[in-house]
């Protein structure tokens, strides 16, 4: 740098400056940058880089005998072979597909309901009806599955107690299946909200000439909900949905909750809960590092896939 | 005694948002905090300058008097050693923290695990030998009693509490339907029908099949060994005939909805104890203090009798559950630390202490020490109930020994056995899947299995 500053002629010389701009602005980014690319390496990169080592390798043990010792040792794709052929790995992501199949359509149907409704001219209570909605999701997962779990027990159920007293017999909300609409139920409860104000911001954004224009043409509310306002608020639906259907995929604090509740929920009944099993029940770290790869890989190819074939549809035009 | 709780893991679930942070990557930061952790832990010499002992335990709660007051005592008699009392959860807990703990060469100095789990944290190599440290307590302790923490003629750890197996039953409801206390498991079955007669919503028992160590214990009684060694290899027996026979004992009472499949001390179990709705469990002398906990009303109204027998006029029997106290290979002050576990455990003054937390001593004065004392709280009209539990112990003559992956059969059990009672599946097959995965495991671990 004092070099190029040395050689530099009277400061009416103006490409020179340009240059020694040029040289600072190359490390200015980087320096504003710092401390996010620390953060990600120490708290993402590192971590990530550590799994997918820890994923190689394993117990084994060592010197025989029938107390050998387990000592951890490399064991190349032992882990992913045993992750990948087991069956209740297999199933518990059958299980979480079927809670997704109920669970994503009904928050998402109910949060564009609500945000559309939210969003017509006439409406009453509008900030607190929007509160009130949007209230559950500040609840904590394992705090809304312990007070649902209430709900759902037959001796202490007040739903239940109210069809006794009807003469129905105890419903069975934990026996199958009416187990995923139980769980799909805490998800609706808590998840509702939060989706609704994305969408309702969303729509909050469209500007009002467009439904002006609209009404001069004879529209009435409704069609100007399903042929104006949905189609503008995709953007917020498929980016709703992508954030639903990882939220699926890790499964875990309901299900992990409810367990002791009921017999109907095995210890790895969502994979998360066997990884989990895995790493501090079994004592297994490699082989839970090496299913949570697996997970996390799968859930990354299926979001860029999802968000692939949602751009084209949603934005086609503008890609 | 330990009680699946709630896994508190805080990661949010459902139709959320959320850091895409996985377990992989907290269980890798952690591993990573504690590799950074154990960079900075310089060996500390353990010279005979104060110690702190920092001991792991969910039977001395910090702050409950009774538990004070043994550690002042010891305390008193030890100056300059300094007890630090903390409690990291149940035995699964408990042991997975101690695994993590020695990978990051920061372990406590005593650390209270259930007999069941000390072979899987041995073969970890986490649990130091401490035969020569305590060698003076063996006399203090009952042969039976003694061999829980022995391993190939190691010793591993001071036995705390243990679990004389035991029938706790609502003596006045078995009256009122007319039920005779069963002292065999066919009796107990009649029971169950008498019972079932006169209250239609009413049952002998719950069946829960997370009860794993229960099981094991039964199948014992029947004559099974789930594990074996001979110092080289391993032998598993849950698919034994005779551990098969208690599996189709049990399926047998589930197809005529003889017992209620339910999860013990659930909050739905808790309510029908409190009713009369479930009136009885088989398990050890600890139960009392567990159902006083949740239906402190119907104290006494309650009775505990011998474990019902397998084959009538043998009465022998396991323990199931206690727990000992064991010092990890990396404490730094391990001398110290088993000397306290000695004492705690074993001597006269420390065993009998144990007895003011409710938990029946494995120590022989502590022993002879509940004969003089007040029955549970949850039976005080029972004056010889102690006298029951130690004819129970000198009935104790079955020696159990845990295999290193009782985890992998716990799970593989439970989750098993509660699908195939809900879909009335065969209990036989659910033993005969769980031999195969325990012996899969072990062989993949490297263990010989013999057949």
């Amino acid at each position: 740098m004092t070099v190029t500053v040395a050689r530099t002629p009277p400061l009416t010389d103006r490409p020179k400056p340009a240059r020694r701009r040029s040289h600072r602005s190359s490390l200015v980014p980087w320096m504003f940058a710092a401390p996010a690319i620390l953060f990600f390496v120490v708290f993402l990169i590192i971590p990530i880089g550590y799994s997918i080592y820890l994923s190689f390798r394993g117990f084994r043990v060592e010197g025989g005998g029938a107390f050998g010792r387990r000592v951890e040792t490399w064991i190349g794709f032992d882990n992913y072979a045993a992750a990948l052929t087991d069956p209740e790995f297999v199933a518990g992501l059958g299980r979480v597909l079927i809670y997704g199949v109920i669970a994503i359509p009904s928050v998402l149907g109910l949060a564009l309901l609500f945000a559309l409704l939210l969003d017509t001219p006439r409406v009453r209570a509008r900030s607190f009806s929007r509160t009130a909605i949007f209230i559950p999701y500040a609840v904590p997962g394992v705090i809304a599955s312990l007070l649902w779990g209430f709900l759902y027990l037959p001796s202490t159920s007040p739903v239940n107690f109210i069809a006794r007293e009807l003469g129905a017999g105890p419903l069975d909300f934990f026996g199958y299946p009416a187990l995923y609409f139980s769980l799909a139920n805490i998800a609706l409860w808590s998840g509702v909200g939060f989706n609704m104000i994305i969408i309702y911001t969303s729509l909050r954004a469209i500007p009002s000439e467009i439904y002006e224009a609209a009404r001069i043409d004879g529209a009435n509310e409704l069609q100007i909900a399903w042929r104006i306002k949905v189609p503008l608020v995709s953007p917020a639906l498929v980016l709703t949905g992508l954030f639903s259907v990882i939220g699926t995929l890790q499964l875990y604090s309901e299900p992990a909750t409810l367990r002791p509740m009921t017999t109907t929920i095995s210890s790895t009944w969502v994979p998360l809960m066997k990884i989990y099993q895995e790493a501090f029940m079994n004592d297994n770290l490699g082989g839970a590092a090496a299913a949570s790869v697996v997970l996390a890989g799968g859930i990354l190819l299926f979001s860029l896939v999802l968000l692939r074939f949602f751009q084209r549809r949603t934005f086609g035009e503008n890609s | 005694m330990s009680i699946a709780q709630a896994q508190g893991l805080n990661a949010r679930s459902g139709i959320r948002p959320r850091r895409a942070l996985t377990i992989g990557g907290i269980v890798a930061t952690a591993a990573l905090a504690f590799m950074l952790s154990g960079c900075s832990s310089a060996a500390e010499s353990s010279s005979d300058g104060p110690v702190t002992l920092e001991f792991w335990t969910y039977s001395l709660k910090g702050g409950d008097p009774a538990a004070e007051a043994i550690i002042d005592t010891y305390e008193k008699a030890n100056p300059g050693v300094t007890i630090k009392l903390s409690e990291v959860g149940g035995t699964a807990e408990t042991s997975s923290k101690l695994l993590a703990a020695d990978r990051a060469n920061e372990t406590p100095d005593v650390v209270q695990v259930e007999y069941r789990a000390l072979p899987s944290l041995v073969v970890a190599g986490v649990v130091k030998d401490i035969t020569a440290d305590v060698a003076d307590s063996k006399d203090a302790v009952d042969e039976n009693v003694w061999e829980l923490t022995t391993l190939n003629e190691q010793v591993y750890g001071v036995p705390q509490d243990i679990g004389p197996m035991m029938f706790t039953y609502r003596a006045d409801l078995f009256e009122q339907y007319g039920a005779k206390v069963p002292t065999t498991w066919a009796e107990y079955a009649e029971a169950a029908a008498v019972i079932r007669a006169a209250d239609p919503t009413a049952y002998i028992a719950s069946f829960s099949a997370t009860q794993f160590e229960f099981f094991a214990a039964h199948a014992a009684q029947a004559g099974a060994e789930w594990w074996t060694n001979d110092g080289e290899s391993w032998t598993v027996g849950i698919d034994s005939e005779e551990s098969l026979a208690t599996a189709d004992y049990w399926q047998d009472l589930v197809d005529r909805d003889l017992v209620i499949v339910e999860p013990l001390l659930t909050p739905e179990w808790n309510a029908q104890v409190n009713s009369g709705k479930i009136l009885s469990w088989a398990a050890a002398s600890w139960v009392p203090s567990v159902i006083y906990s949740v239906a402190p009303d119907t104290a006494g109204k309650w009775e505990s009798a011998p474990l019902p027998q397998w084959t009538p006029g043998d009465a022998a029997v396991s323990f199931q559950g206690g727990s000992t106290f064991l010092v990890p290979e990396k404490s730094k002050n391990a001398k110290a630390a088993a000397e306290f576990a000695a004492w705690l455990g074993a001597s006269d003054e420390g065993s009998e202490l144990l007895l003011s937390l409710d938990i029946y001593p494995g120590g022989n004065a502590g022993r002879e020490a509940t004969l003089t004392a007040d029955p549970p709280k949850l039976m005080p009209q029972q004056t010889d109930f102690y006298a029951v539990a130690d004819q129970v112990i000198t009935d104790t003559t079955i020696p159990v020994t845990w295999g290193p992956n009782v985890n992998v059969a716990q799970t593989a059990l439970g989750d098993a056995l509660n699908a195939a009672a809900l879909n009335k599946e065969s209990f036989r097959d659910v033993y005969k899947a769980t031999q195969a995965t325990v012996v899969e495991d072990l062989e993949t671990q490297g263990y010989t299995v013999s057949e």
